[in-house]
């Protein structure tokens, strides 16, 4: 099953290539929402039956689907099999992608060439499950590589029309920063390859490699900056703002709903079950970084004029949640870490949505141009933008509440081997941080939503909330309720507190 | 001396190649009365089975070991001038693949008509023949000779157009290989005089029992025969000649130059770290992962910056040498050897692909490609597929496998620094390929490129692809050619 959803995008993709150019637009969009609306029933079907992580407790071994040897000289292994902390992951993957193409049916960057659009994201699918699959340290790192030129021809083809220039910098910038953190991310791995003699995540899970300084803390060093690129952490963010906010709405979808994660699962999943005791060494920095980027992204959204680029550095906040659960390598921190990966991905996803949807029906993404009071002239997007903007700031009841309180509470239980103190200033500075996250929040809605019609007459052309938007967008909200209502449903996944 | 069986059998490669360039001299000579198509296509076919052999005989004895020209020595195992090994059967294998490469490339109605074929074929089988004797060289004399018959037809290559810019490119390679043979020479009379042997394995045996003084008058021995070396392979800062020599030659010449005459520096320069004239740790190792380092950087910089195909490719070929040097310096013959073939694959393609443009678009800019994946897609898809293998990011797996490779036999030899600034590079030189992909992937501007391939062209730039996508999919075919 795992291989066939893995497969499938990537045969489906090439199909797609290969027929003439001339298929239309409306045709390449079903055929791909066919073909991920497969992939995501697929997914659905791994869903664990009973709870478990093999990396921190002996409850459940992966399931491994295929391990075979790939280059025996290098010591390279095709091994894929997923657990309960990678298959939520590969189903927010398959759900965004389906939801991606959905929308795709109707609402299309204007440049067209839709074909090659739909194709790239079944490849980027590709590459994201078999990242989130990935056993063998090297095949990591390889469906790692799978997404950027795609991505890359995402950003640098659908960009932002106004923006040629801009679009081929942020799409630049994105793959060359991504691509220097993989390759440090690689050396990091083949330093662990010498010490420990092999790259099986599984092996090295049950017997990892010890030590705090030396060789194991070098590596845990080049991995956690190679991820931290991709996470991205403060100050290795850069390249985030420009990429989400002149990539077309389905790449900004894909980019801060599934790519991002790839930084924060590598984290939970190789470096610190496979580096325990280097990765203790660098907790306390990890920790610090991702409370700056906490503070730093909200205040950088307080400043921001430009509605994508707003949400995009709210990703940067978020991910620093996300970072400093991991860094408190205590369960509660860590399963916070995963169920606001969820979470982030399904609110972001909607949020970058509807910044698409605003976009599209004033040209641009600037707020003092789109003008305010949306409540009177918009009033069911403007209504699920607030909604989106309260799950995102982590209103209790909604799914983006339970990951940063589970995060606070790690920083407050950090592992007994961490420093308490420290972790206890980042929980009160990053607990800080949600009140600026509330602040921006709240102020892009009143900047966006709230005002007098009077002074704002309506563009000609804005309608309301179409079909389409709301099929696309409903399982979203959905599940930021469900989930905020019911959490147990992912976090009984990953066993007892 | 009499020649044993073992001597014949090591030397029937180099000896047919010999054997089958002046047959192709004499056909093309002597048979003026066909027609110039039906020449061309016996002389291809001629060279191309002579080809052939040394390919079925590398498969046949791949796992033989056969010293030749051996003589008893003092000290140790007999001392051998060529040896027929795993290591070198790999090394003939790839130079092999890239002589038949560009003899494809050189078909019928795709060389320029003005090239004489006959003589372009008679060189290219001598530089073959070099190159295969370079590959399983093993003393001094041999390695030096064999590299000047790989030189020596390359120059006579470049200037076969007999117009100004061949010329000119023509005489600038001359002039640096002259120079390069002379500091090579130099390094080798001293190397000589220290250990008083000519032979690889006896010199590698007395280099260790040296007494200081003379061990710092071997290093500057071993110092100037790298070099030279280094100007063959055009490793920065000797690189100076390539990019002019690169332009101004017929596109299949510089695949030539590009494939043949720069694998045979490296597989020379391999035999030279093997068979241990630069042992673990030595200051030697040192000179090479700095000119390594060096030279990637500065070609991936200076490849940044180019505006011409050809230009690019002569730059980024720079850029690759450094990455074939890194696991060369750490003494890792399979990293290297599995690097050379996807390299050689891929440029052969890639210049194939080029060729094809050339012809119809003399200027030979990036801008001629604007467009090409709707006008013409399935050339396009091959170059894109090219130049990521290059890179070395998926789909091209074949490349990022060696890079992995290379890599990983940095970190083992613990060269940390070297691993850093091959990251580096892996990302500058990602930037040279992603500003040509993007050309091809933009909309079409008023006059897209499309025109109809020439068969033997579309059969060779298949062939390359498909052999690239099969590296891709079984990697460990290309690291099993030198073990």
């Amino acid at each position: 099953m795992l291989l066939a959803i893995l497969v499938l995008p990537l045969l489906a993709a090439g199909a797609l290539w290969s027929v003439p150019a001339v298929i239309g637009d409306r045709l390449a969009a079903a055929y791909g929402s066919v073909i991920s609306g497969l992939v995501l029933v697929g997914s659905v079907l791994l869903w664990p039956q009973n709870g478990g992580w093999f990396a921190y407790g002996p409850q459940d071994e992966p399931r491994t689907e295929i391990d075979v040897a790939w280059i025996p000289s290098l010591g390279v292994r095709f091994h894929l099999g997923v657990d309960s902390i990678s298959v939520p992951l590969i189903v927010l993957t398959a759900l965004l992608t389906f939801l991606c193409c959905l929308y795709s049916l109707k609402i299309t960057p204007r440049i067209g060439r839709t074909r090659s659009l739909i194709a790239l994201l079944l490849v980027i699918e590709t590459g994201v499950i078999g990242t989130f699959s990935a056993l063998d340290l090297v095949l990591f790192f390889v469906c790692f590589e799978i997404v950027l030129i795609p991505m890359w021809l995402v950003i640098d083809i659908w960009g932002d029309h106004h923006d040629p220039a801009g679009r081929k910098r942020a799409a630049n910038t994105f793959v060359l920063m991504t691509v220097f953190g993989s390759a440090l991310m690689l050396l990091g791995f083949l330093l662990v390859q010498r010490v420990a003699g092999t790259l099986d995540i599984v092996e090295l899970t049950s017997s990892p490699v010890r030590g705090g300084h030396g060789i194991p803390l070098v590596a845990a060093l080049l991995i956690a900056v190679g991820l931290a690129v991709k996470v991205p952490l403060w100050p290795l963010h850069i390249w985030l703002p420009d990429a989400h906010a002149k990539a077309p709405t389905v790449g900004s979808v894909l980019l801060a709903g599934v790519l991002l994660k790839l930084g924060t699962y590598g984290m939970i999943r190789i470096l610190v079950p496979v580096l325990p005791d280097a990765t203790a060494t660098i907790a306390p920095y990890l920790g610090a970084f991702s409370t700056v980027a906490i503070v730093a992204g909200s205040l950088a959204c307080l400043a921001q004029t430009d509605v994508k680029r707003l949400i995009a550095y709210s990703s940067v906040g978020h991910m620093g949640f996300i970072g400093l659960g991991i860094s408190t390598l205590s369960p509660a921190g860590l399963r916070g870490a995963l169920f606001a990966n969820i979470a982030h991905g399904l609110i972001t996803g909607l949020l970058f949505f509807l910044a698409g949807a605003i976009k599209d029906r004033h040209d641009t993404s600037d707020l003092r141009t789109i003008g305010r009071a949306l409540y009177a002239r918009l009033p069911r997007i403007a209504a699920l933008l607030t909604f989106a903007c309260l799950a995102s700031l982590g209103l209790p009841g909604l799914a983006g509440f339970w990951g940063e309180m589970l995060v606070l509470l790690g920083a407050y239980h950090p592992a007994p081997w961490l420093p308490r103190t420290t972790f206890l200033v980042f929980m009160v500075i990053a607990g800080l941080g949600t009140v600026l996250t509330a602040a921006y929040f709240l102020r892009l809605v009143r900047n966006l939503c709230q005002g007098d019609p009077a002074e704002n007459p309506p563009a000609a052309f804005a309608v309301d909330l179409s079909r389409i938007e709301l099929v696309t967008w409903a399982p979203l909200i959905t599940l930021t309720v469900l989930l905020g209502v019911w959490p147990g449903l992912l976090l009984q996944q990953w066993g007892a507190l | 001396m009499t020649l044993t069986w073992t001597d014949w059998q090591a030397i029937a490669v180099p000896l047919v190649l010999a054997i089958g360039a002046v047959a192709v001299l004499l056909v093309d000579s002597f048979w003026r009365s066909a027609s110039a198509e039906l020449r061309h296509t016996v002389v291809t076919l001629l060279t191309s089975v002579v080809i052939l052999f040394g390919l079925v005989f590398v498969w046949a004895h791949r796992d033989d070991f056969k010293p030749a020209f051996c003589r008893p020595a003092v000290e140790g195992p007999a001392q051998c001038s060529l040896v027929f090994e795993p290591l070198t059967a790999g090394l003939w294998a790839v130079l092999l693949i890239g002589g038949l490469g560009v003899v494809g490339l050189s078909a019928y109605r795709l060389l320029a008509a003005d090239v004489p074929i006959g003589e372009y074929h008679f060189l290219l089988l001598s530089a073959l023949t070099g190159a295969t004797v370079l590959a399983g060289a093993r003393d001094l004399a041999t390695l030096v000779i064999a590299l000047e018959v790989v030189s020596l037809p390359s120059f006579a290559m470049v200037a076969l157009r007999r117009d100004r810019r061949g010329s000119e490119g023509a005489m600038k390679a001359f002039l640096v290989s002259v120079l390069s043979t002379a500091v090579m020479l130099f390094g080798v009379s001293y190397l000589y005089g220290v250990t008083g042997s000519l032979y690889l394995s006896t010199i590698a045996n007395r280099l260790t029992g040296l007494d200081p003084d003379l061990a710092r008058v071997a290093f500057a021995a071993g110092l100037f025969v790298i070099v030279g070396f280094a100007f063959k392979i055009a490793a920065v800062p000797f690189h100076a000649w390539l990019p002019d020599t690169y332009v101004g030659a017929p596109v299949e010449v510089t695949t030539f130059l590009a494939v043949v005459s720069k694998s045979a520096g490296v597989a020379g320069l391999l035999v030279l770290v093997t068979s241990g004239i630069a042992p673990d740790g030595s200051q030697l190792q040192t000179v090479i992962a700095i000119l390594a380092a060096v030279t990637m950087t500065v070609g991936n910089l200076a490849a940044l910056r180019q505006v011409e195909a050809v230009r690019l490719l002569a730059w980024s070929s720079i850029g690759q040498v450094g990455f074939l040097l890194a696991p060369l310096a750490v003494d890792n013959a399979q990293a290297v050897v599995g690097y050379l073939a996807a390299y050689v694959v891929v440029t052969l393609g890639a210049f194939g692909a080029v060729a094809v443009v050339q012809r119809h678009r003399p200027a030979g800019l990036l801008t001629d490609y604007r467009g090409m994946v709707r006008s013409e897609p399935g050339l396009a898809a091959a170059l894109i597929f090219f130049l990521v293998v290059l890179a070395g990011l998926p789909p091209g797996l074949a490349g990022l496998f060696t890079k992995f490779a290379a890599f990983q036999a940095v970190i083992d030899g613990h060269l940390g620094w070297l691993a850093i600034v091959m990251a580096v590079n892996v990302m500058i030189g990602l930037a040279v390929y992603l500003r040509w992909i993007a050309e091809l992937f933009r909309l079409p501007a008023d006059d897209p490129f499309s025109v109809d391939i020439e068969t033997p062209a579309v059969t060779m730039i298949s062939l390359c692809t498909a052999v690239a996508a099969v590296l891709s999919v079984l990697p460990s075919i290309m690291f099993a050619l030198a073990t």
